[in-house]
């Protein structure tokens, strides 16, 4: 039986993605790797999310913020309210997803350059919320500390715990598969096509028929619901939430990560998450100059491979193949559209 | 309340946030010619600054020479970093998005590393205060809203009147069409930034002596900026002062009543409001 190339793409995509997550720890126990490789899985969750979000052609500045409501919603609900960890995960990302649906409907009147800076004006207040306001309930500037870890699970009459940075890591494996699953399953779909379409020009789209609005509203509430969950397990893992958590600084990486490994695929911020984490664990070595060298990393890719890395096999291929590079056609989804 | 305290709030709001258009000017100017937002438009500012304290402070010029060659280095600066970087990201948002990013961490760490993390003070270079009835204010401050409301003047005749000006606009509202109409897009685009940037310069440099000088000074008149945009209309002049103007007063009187925590919030939430009210800002084109 011959698969549908597209669907081929997407399944040994998910299958490298399963493999590769599952299979570190096999490799290696050193905590140091486990806790990168856990990050990474965390920010994966919320860049291909992100994404989904940008290949509607629009890039939310808030996605930080969602991140934010999940994780001091799950906080207060465990430790204000005594609930279960397993209760406020999923709560926790439909939370997100309440907030996101209103601020969603008014953030999507507009477009382009004032979405992105409605976006970003929200995110500022979020946080400023969490730092300055109601302090009792999210500890103001000095944040929320001693979050309890997940609490153990029960499952085929086997304890589970979540104590560990090994158990903690196949924890967010399952959060990220999950996610993974649903946004590959959304990608290979309707809803991914007519996500190309917007992208490639809103208007045309809209004139045959598209209901943007809603299709971007869609993809922003989806996104945020992962964003929340992914905000549950940061605070619940690191045990201390923080405003600056849910800042300018996190959100920016978010947005690089996701860019410099390409928004034309869903797989494109597989690959900028990975390789820019382990990029950046390298320039450590580097101490003062980390930044200078990591901005220059930055500049050089996004001049030399617009498109993002994930189009690199494909421009090598037609480089092999015509013996000279293709003319690049430049995917770029408007800021400014 | 008595009104002078009212006023003299103002007066306090009035004087950073002419400033802070200034570097809301460039930023437009920038982002109607390009297409794009520069997001290290903050780090331009931040080596006005620096300009100003190594001519001023260190080498001892007297300020206005200074001041006009934190201008031109400022804008030169610029004019290199659109020649090596910016120029190939016309209209493509995102990718210009983590380009001025990276641009921003380089420009940022590199003045870390040159000039070190610490503060650096520059002497004042007007000292006194003036009285009009109840009111006070620094000459310092004076000047500093006086020199920028000039260098705003000059850009509204410049944009105006003269044949480059006028092609610059020509380029905001259709780049095509002023490239078939003979214009030098290349050039206009070059020299657009490079004026953009030496704004920012001159801002860097009126604050200078106002606030200390560091390598993250420029986060904060960016954001500013931003709202101010926003507020007035992105690509618009007059929208650009009005924004500013309001900006300021919301932050004076906010300060007034609200303290200063809730003034940083007032701001962006004038930004959500305009948005959702008039989405193109007060004096925004479609």
């Amino acid at each position: 039986m011959s698969l549908d190339p597209g669907l081929r793409r997407a399944l040994t995509g998910y299958g490298l993605l399963a493999a590769a997550s599952l299979g570190l720890p096999l490799l290696t126990r050193d905590t140091y790797y486990i806790d990168v490789a856990t990050t990474i899985l965390m920010n994966l969750v919320l860049t291909m999310s992100l994404r989904l979000e940008v290949s509607t052609g629009q890039l939310n500045m808030a996605h930080i913020s969602f991140v934010g409501i999940g994780a001091y919603a799950s906080t207060l609900l465990v430790m204000r309210g005594g609930y279960s960890f397993w209760l406020t995960l999923p709560l926790a990302g439909l939370v997100a997803a309440a907030f996101a649906l209103p601020i969603g409907s008014l953030a999507l009147r507009v477009s382009g350059p004032y979405y992105f800076l409605i976006t970003f004006a929200f995110s500022e207040v979020v946080r400023l919320v969490f730092n300055n306001f109601f302090v009792e309930w999210f500890g103001g500037p000095s944040g929320l500390v001693q979050i309890p870890k997940p609490d153990p699970l029960r499952l085929a009459g086997r304890e589970l715990t979540f104590v560990g940075k090994v158990e903690l890591y196949h924890l967010m494996c399952v959060i990220l598969l999950l996610a993974a699953a649903v946004l590959v399953r959304l990608d290979y779909s309707r809803f991914g096509l007519l996500g190309n379409a917007i992208r490639q020009s809103d208007l045309l789209a809209e004139t045959l028929g598209v209901w943007v609005f809603r299709y971007r509203l869609v993809a922003f509430v989806v996104g945020s619901f992962m964003a929340g969950l992914a905000g549950a397990f940061f605070a619940h893992s690191h045990q201390v939430l923080h405003a600056s958590d849910v800042g300018l600084e996190p959100m920016v990486l978010l947005v690089v990560f996701t860019v410099i490994g390409g928004t034309g695929s869903v797989w494109g911020p597989v690959v900028g998450t990975v390789v820019l984490t382990i990029v950046s664990e390298f320039m450590r070595e580097f101490h003062y100059y980390e930044n200078l060298l990591y901005g220059l990393v930055l500049i050089l890719m996004m001049l030399l491979f617009p498109e993002g890395l994930i189009s690199l096999p494909g421009r090598l291929a037609r480089f092999l193949r015509r013996g000279r590079p293709a003319e690049s056609q430049a995917m770029g989804v408007g800021v400014a559209s | 309340m008595p009104i002078e305290l009212l006023i003299q709030a103002l007066l306090n709001g009035f004087a950073l946030a002419l400033v802070y258009v200034l570097v809301a000017l460039g930023l437009t100017l920038i982002f109607s010619i390009l297409e794009i937002i520069n997001f290290a438009h903050g780090e331009f500012y931040m080596l006005g600054g620096y300009a100003t304290y190594f001519a001023f402070a260190v080498f001892g010029l007297p300020y206005v020479p200074t001041l006009g060659l934190a201008i031109v280095a400022v804008g030169l600066g610029g004019m290199v970093a659109e020649r090596l970087i910016f120029r190939s990201l016309r209209g493509k948002a995102l990718n210009a998005f983590i380009v001025s990013l990276g641009l921003l961490w380089v420009l940022q760490s590199a003045a870390q590393l040159s000039f070190g993390v610490l503060d650096k003070s520059v002497p004042r270079a007007f000292s006194g205060i003036i009285r009009a009835g109840g009111i006070i204010i620094s000459v310092e401050r004076f000047v500093v809203m006086l020199a920028a409301a000039g260098l705003i003047a000059v850009l509204y005749l410049f944009l105006q009147w003269s044949r480059v000006g006028r092609a610059m606009r020509a380029v905001a509202q259709d780049a095509d069409g002023a490239a078939l109409q003979g214009v030098n897009i290349e050039f206009i685009s070059m020299l657009g930034f490079a004026i953009g940037c030496a704004l920012a310069g001159a801002a860097g440099g009126l604050l200078a002596p106002v606030f200390a000088v560091s390598p993250a000074m420029g986060a904060l008149p960016v954001v500013k900026a931003f709202i101010i945009i926003i507020v007035g209309g992105m690509g618009s002049l007059p929208g650009a002062v009005l924004g500013g103007l309001l900006l300021g007063t919301v932050e004076g009187i906010g300060a007034l009543f609200f303290g200063s925590a809730a003034v940083n919030i007032l701001g962006f939430l004038m930004v959500i409001l305009v948005l959702l009210v008039r989405p193109r800002g007060l004096f925004g084109v479609a």
